[in-house]
């Protein structure tokens, strides 16, 4: 199966040699999904590695009042799945669902174990996969703790502006820690 | 008969349950006296809808999980589904509106007590989900055509492995779009009480 994009999404996190990109690239799945598909339930432990071609994810937090808590969205080209439930093979603690239509492809965790004990460039790409990904929830939960409404706006806009127009505003007001008419108050008043 | 893609078919089946379990969890966030709350006389307690549909899954899943484990079958490309299967499953199936087409008696060996306790009845719930998820990747490695597993109602009749998931699950669908009902039934009986108290 061709899969350019995922190829150059490896090389950008850590090249790999030729056998080990062929090796990597090789044992994935495709998956067409509606919208609103739920990958992964609370409560489930994640069984893949996803890449995304086309489409947005998001993953949620069910809170006691019944909320939904948007934790984290994905867009192409990046990995999806749930990551922690993904990497501890522990039942996740949260909803992994689609907002719109996805082609995705996935590999399994077994698979995925097994690339990295043969090849140790494998081993390197996860290792720094997974150290990007902690270091990017860590500064979310600084921005989440100490920034102000504003000062998040500001942020997201910067490193991903075009989320504006693909992702309805409720989920990202959420994902910002706020509710969505303080967002669109935001929206019209911090000039970009 | 029209075949379906086997692992397509596992694949739906799951995100359909996944569902469920979504809805299931919202359920947990609510009080238990509103579940435990019966709309009117001759209607279902959401936890009486749970016990029935519990009723089904002790049955179903064990059946399900013991011809898995002692008939090793090997995993075919297509599933032919049967006409008994596809009658029922249409029988159970929402329509797309998402309304329930025509009312049905429950069997009386799948009748809930009269008050169920509904927080053991919605964990028991959620834990056969769980169990159902993984049945159906275990699935995934059988033939769906070949194994048969007889109905609740009577041992002589049998459904295509296949056929049981598609009928457990859009029988658990139906009954959701009824729980979304009953909750909305027992938040306005509440509100009315509540102006009629002022």
């Amino acid at each position: 199966m061709d899969t350019p994009n995922l190829k150059d999404f490896v090389q950008r996190i850590h090249p790999l040699n030729e056998v080990e990109l062929t090796a990597f690239c090789s044992g994935w799945q495709p998956l067409t999904v509606k919208r609103k598909t739920i990958l992964t339930a609370a409560g489930e432990t994640e069984r893949y590695l996803y890449f995304v071609n086309e489409g947005i994810q998001r993953a949620f937090y069910l809170g006691d009042d019944n909320k939904e808590a948007t934790i984290v969205f994905t867009y192409p080209p990046s990995f999806s799945g749930v990551a922690d439930s993904f990497l501890t093979q522990t039942p996740s603690l949260y909803f992994l669902e689609t907002i719109t239509a996805s082609s995705l492809l996935r590999i399994s965790y077994d698979q995925v174990q097994q690339l990295q004990q043969q090849y140790a460039g494998i081993q390197q790409l996860i290792f720094k996969a997974t150290a990007f990904a902690l270091k990017g929830a860590l500064q979310r939960h600084i921005e989440l703790q100490c920034f102000s409404n504003e000062e998040k706006f500001k942020t997201l806009l910067k490193r991903s502006p075009h989320i504006l127009n693909l992702i309805p505003h409720k989920y990202i007001a959420s994902y910002l820690g706020m509710d969505a008419t303080n967002f669109s108050k935001l929206i019209n008043t911090v000039s970009i | 008969m029209k075949t379906i893609n086997s692992s397509n078919l596992l694949e739906n089946l799951m995100e359909q349950t996944r569902e469920i379990i979504l809805q299931a969890e919202h359920l947990k966030k609510m009080p238990l006296e509103a579940l435990e709350k019966k709309p009117s006389k001759e209607k279902w307690s959401v936890a009486q809808i749970l016990e029935h549909l519990n009723i089904y899954c002790r049955y179903y899943l064990n059946e399900i999980e013991n011809k898995l484990h002692h008939n090793q079958t090997t995993a075919t490309t297509n599933f032919s589904p049967g006409w008994l299967g596809n009658y029922f499953t249409r029988l159970m199936q929402p329509e797309n509106s998402g309304l329930i087409k025509k009312k049905m008696k429950s069997p009386s060996n799948a009748q809930p007590a009269n008050v169920p306790a509904a927080k053991e009845m919605l964990d028991e719930f959620i834990r056969h989900q769980y169990r159902l998820l993984n049945l159906l990747q275990i699935a995934r490695q059988h033939d769906l055509n070949k194994n048969r597993i007889p109905i609740s109602i009577n041992k002589w009749i049998t459904l295509k492995l296949g056929d049981t998931f598609r009928f457990v699950t859009a029988h658990q669908q139906r009954h959701f779009i009824q729980i979304h009902n009953t909750t909305e039934l027992v938040k306005t009986c509440q509100l009315k009480k509540l102006q009629f108290a002022e």
